[in-house]
């Protein structure tokens, strides 16, 4: 009853104000005319009746406030005021306020980005239940992580089911792995496409604790090979080609050309940075079953994905233990498992992967960003106070507590600082959407970058704490002064004192050497990414397109099968018009992604498997060089006489000389491919080369790992020629005379009329292939390019906004001048060499703390130094230049002071 | 026996809360009248004074104690009337009861040896 009342009361308090307030002064107004009426009759003269009336209400207008004291809604209705007196003050200085607000967007919007990103990748917790439960198991041999699609790579099946069965730390522990297959619908239609399909164990779902919407999971008798035609599919193309039915269980699609039976539908929860073997998400899960994995030959088969769920209250350190044991017990039984160890991740923590260090990089860059925003804030309420000392000190002598002046100051500065969030959200929205619409198949986690309760919180909060540190202290410096000495000084508005100007430089000067920092690494970004796009890659990459497809064992079940339909293919495609040339192989720069142990004549036997020669490892049809316009150096080309009956030849790159044959000539040399006899075990040897091939010629280098490591030692042969690893995937190149692109349709067309059934994947011209190596680097450095023009902006707003104040406070001073005979030229440079000198001091300390931080940075770059002498020259330029823009307005304004017209208005 | 009189501001924190709603069961009454009033009921020891008294009536309004009405006073001037809601009457009730109670005990404070 009470609370309804005071709520209807605060209703009316601050919806009816006028109502209110009428009422009251007609009751405060009738009361007093009461008082008086009744000392009259009490015998008093008009006039002294009316005295002491006032004098007994105590003054209409203080009752009046005692009584909207005791309102409901006293507290809210004057911070509203606050409120209302701030808005009419910012909004009559626009100036200052767009400078503040406009400061505070860009910096919030900066590390709202950031911060997004962080939040995504690293605070967020995964979709799954219990999520810190997970474990990713990774398999190290001589203490280092190997290589695998699982990236670092996990043990093998084998392996697993051992670490499964005996361990006492986890509920469940499986490996599973992704691979590219061709994918058709059946009767649910479209034409077959490449898709990255899941091969996991009906336990991967139980682990991630995921349940399937509608089906069932895989059994543990379909991950038997020949029981394993069972899938599952994810929601997203449940409903885009099976329109959500149930009917779609039991359904078949079509893997490799091998029918499969739908038996579930799962949630769409798993994200892409999970995937073994990126890129491209998994939609289409079938059983983790193969024809060899669960043998005893298969144990040295690593590099797959393994995934643990430890049991509640297990801490990672436990089951590392644990698991260690048993892979030294392997180890012991096993000789294929000698040396090798395992090293376990929480799941959570490997979401980050190589974005780790960049974060961290763009974290610092934002940080620089707050920093120089936080002083150029500094800097206009330090001006702005200034201006405000004497209308402050005015309403301390008319006895505004000292309490309400600081309110009064700090609900401007929170008013700036919520306008500045929410223009700084809005700001990180469109930077946050633009990171969501590049997919860079090494950044697949960009796309799970959103903004949520957790980032809104963070920018408000950290708009209010900039605003309120550097908003308190010069409020609380303007309550402690001496209205008396304030009001005494009189004069103009300005009356800043020396120490507080001084302050002032000093903190433009910290802007500018941060600015500097920003643009030196931003520069050496740049530069480093204009490197790497630069870099050759060793072959003639203009015109050419490349693309990938995959030849099902079920229709080429054979090299020689697999040899025809390579070879028919690659006519049919240099038959085309506007085809210069065409080649279908494994190897195309800058990866090759094959390393293979070879045997080589003359070398020094080998007992241990670190010093086996190895070399990156292809195979591909005769017409490789002519259509990578790879350059023959020394012997002859592959040519149509080298065929499966004739003795296998190979190429070999210079590097491969080098390193292979220093002192002799490698021209027919015989090659042994595949690793020497004590290292061929069990399955190992099944599917080893094997084959010995004759060099014929030396080739350039090329890129074959990656744009940044030097060419290594290469070695191509043909496939026809190496019929144990004439696999069913191929890539095809093609050389045009005209755009490339336009040819990737009569490409497409001339597999199909081969083989309507095999999908032509990952289409892409060299430009590219070497854009997706280098997607992460440039854009970091896009963002990081943006952070520092916003740094630039921030240090001109602040360079401005000093000397722009100097100007003002100095009028008198210039005027005088002036009027004695100096020349504007000398006001000018009065404004100018101040910014100059704050330019070159910042400049100084921003190339020290650069100089300092070199370490941190070279590691991001590439074939340049982090010290680079001609950037650092361009950075301090170009500083220059803002300081002097900073300058420019400021400069003006002071040679149009006219000296008669200031002078007389004192 | 002079009593001491009591200027309102020395009134125990609710008590003139207390008074008003005491003087005010016996009908409406506008705000001046209310002062009048409580001072008859106190033989003249509390003297309300209206920066004590207004405050205290509107407070005691938005707490829903109150009600108020305009009408004409006395003197045939428009004056806004206060009386008791059913709340008001209640919160008379629980207020009387615990200022019996505190005054009996120091009463009985006083009077013990």
């Amino acid at each position: 009853m009470s609370v309804l009342h005071r709520i209807i009361a605060f209703c009316r308090n601050l919806f009816q104000k006028s109502d209110v307030e009428r009422e009251l002064s007609e009751e405060l107004a009738h009361a007093f005319d009461a008082l008086i009426e009744k000392k009259v009759q009490e015998g008093m003269s008009a006039a002294e009746a009316r005295r002491l009336a006032a004098i007994e209400l105590g003054g209409v207008e203080q009752l009046k406030e005692k009584i909207r004291e005791v309102r409901s809604g006293y507290y809210m209705e004057s911070l509203l005021r606050d409120v209302r007196y701030a808005g009419r003050v910012l909004l009559k200085n626009p100036g200052f306020t767009v400078m503040a607000a406009a400061t505070l967007a860009l910096a919030i919007g900066a590390n709202t980005a950031v911060f997004s990103a962080f939040n995504s990748l690293l605070l967020r917790p995964l979709p799954f239940p219990s999520a810190n439960q997970l474990v990713r198991i990774y398999s190290t041999k001589n203490g280092a992580p190997i290589q695998g699609t699982g990236n670092p790579g996990g043990p093998s099946a084998m392996d697993v089911r051992d670490f499964s069965q005996r361990n006492h730390t986890f509920q469940k522990i499986i490996a599973y792995d992704t691979w590219r297959k061709n994918v058709s619908f059946g009767s649910a239609g479209g034409t077959p496409e490449q898709m990255r399909v899941g091969l996991v164990p009906g336990a991967y779902f139980e682990v991630l604790g995921l349940r399937p919407i509608i089906g069932r999971l895989f059994t543990e008798d379909e991950n038997l090979f020949g029981r394993h035609y069972v899938a599952a599919i994810d929601v997203r193309i449940w409903r885009e080609r099976y329109a959500g039915s149930n009917a779609v269980l039991g359904q078949k699609i079509f893997i490799n050309d091998e029918p499969y039976t739908i038996v579930g539908v799962m949630p769409q929860a798993i994200p892409e940075w999970m995937e073994p073997g990126r890129p491209g998400p998994v939609e289409i899960w079938t059983p983790f079953a193969s024809a060899t994995a669960w043998s005893e030959n298969s144990r040295g088969a690593r590099g797959d994905a393994a995934l643990g769920r430890l049991k509640p209250g297990t801490s990672v350190a436990q089951a590392q233990g644990d698991l260690s044991t048993i892979a030294a017990a392997l180890a012991a039984t096993h000789p294929i498992d000698q040396g090798i160890g395992v090293a376990l991740t929480k799941l959570v923590d490997t979401r980050v992967g190589t974005l780790g260090p960049m974060l961290l990089l763009l974290a610092g860059a934002v940080s620089l960003i707050l920093l120089i925003a936080c002083l150029n804030l500094a800097n206009l309420l330090l001006a702005r106070n200034a201006t405000r000392e004497r209308e402050l000190a005015m309403r301390a002598a008319l006895g505004a507590a000292r309490s309400c002046l600081v309110r009064q100051l700090l609900v401007e500065a929170a008013l700036v600082s919520v306008v500045g969030a929410l223009v700084g959200l809005a700001l990180a929205q469109i930077v946050v959407s633009i990171f969501r619409g590049i997919y860079l198949n090494n950044l697949p986690q960009l796309v799970s970058i959103d903004l949520d309760w957790r980032v809104v919180v963070f920018s408000l909060a950290l708009s209010l704490a900039t605003t309120f540190f550097f908003g308190l202290f010069p409020a609380l410096k303007a309550a402690r002064q001496d209205p008396m000495d304030v009001l005494k000084k009189g004069g103009h508005g300005g009356s800043s004192t020396y120490s507080s100007q001084r302050l002032r430089d000093m903190l433009v000067v910290t802007e500018m050497a941060m600015a500097l920092m920003l643009i030196l690494v931003a520069g050496l970004f740049i530069q480093s990414v204009a490197r790497l796009e630069r870099q050759s890659l060793g072959i003639r990459q203009e015109h050419l397109i490349k693309a990938h497809f995959y030849m099902p064992p079920v229709r080429y079940p054979d090299s020689t099968a697999i040899t025809h339909f390579c070879d028919e293919f690659a006519r049919r495609i240099r038959a085309l018009p506007g085809v210069t040339d065409a080649t279908i192989t494994t190897l195309y720069p800058p990866i090759n992604g094959w390393s293979q142990m070879l045997g080589i004549p003359d070398h020094d036997p080998v007992t241990r498997i670190d010093d086996v020669p190895s070399a990156e490892f292809g195979v591909s049809d005769v017409h490789l060089l002519r259509t990578l316009g790879i350059s023959l150096l020394r012997g002859r080309d592959f040519a149509e006489s080298d065929t499966p009956n004739t003795q296998p030849v190979a190429l070999i790159n210079r590097a491969f000389s080098q390193k292979y044959f220093p002192n002799s000539d490698p021209m027919g040399q015989h090659i042994h491919i595949g690793p020497p006899s004590f290292l061929q075990i069990g399955a190992a040897a099944a599917t080893a080369d094997n084959a010995d091939v004759t060099i014929v010629g030396v080739v350039a280098d090329f890129r074959n790992r990656g744009l940044v490591l030097p060419p290594q030692p290469q070695i191509i042969g043909l496939y026809s020629q190496h019929p144990i690893v004439n696999f069913g995937f191929k890539d095809v190149v093609v050389r045009t005379a005209l755009d490339a692109r336009a040819l990737s349709q009569e490409v497409a067309d001339q597999l199909h009329a081969l083989d309507p059934d095999i999908p032509l994947a990952e289409v892409q011209t060299f430009d590219e292939v070497i854009e997706h190596q280098i997607g992460d680097r440039r854009f970091t450095t896009v963002l990081l390019s943006a952070f520092a023009i916003t740094g630039l902006v921030l240090a001109l707003v602040g360079v401005y906004g000093v000397l722009s104040n100097v100007v003002s406070q100095r009028k008198q001073e210039l005027a005088v001048r002036i009027a004695l005979g100096a020349t504007r030229v000398d006001a000018v440079g009065l404004v100018v060499k101040r910014a100059i000198v704050a330019a070159a001091i910042g400049m100084m300390l921003g190339v020290a703390a650069a100089w300092g931080a070199q370490r941190l940075i070279q590691g991001f770059l590439f074939q340049i130094s982090a010290v680079d002498p001609i950037t650092f020259c361009g950075a301090s330029v170009l500083l220059l230049l803002v300081a002097l823009l900073g300058s420019a307005l400021p400069a003006m304004r002071a040679t149009r002071i006219d000296p008669a017209q200031l002078l007389r208005q004192e | 026996m002079s009593i001491r009189r009591y200027k309102s501001t020395e009134l125990l924190q609710g008590t003139l809360d207390l008074l008003i709603l005491k003087a005010l069961v016996h009908g409406e009454l506008h705000g001046l009248a209310v002062a009048h009033r409580v001072e008859q009921l106190t033989n003249g020891a509390f003297e309300v004074k209206p920066g004590s008294l207004f405050p205290a009536l509107h407070s005691m309004e938005e707490a829903g104690w109150l009600a108020s009405s305009w009408g004409e006073s006395e003197n045939r001037r428009k004056a806004k009337f206060y009386r008791l809601t059913k709340a008001g009457l209640r919160q008379l009730k629980t207020e009387a009861n615990d200022w019996r109670k505190v005054s009996g005990a120091i009463t009985a404070a006083l009077r013990a040896t």
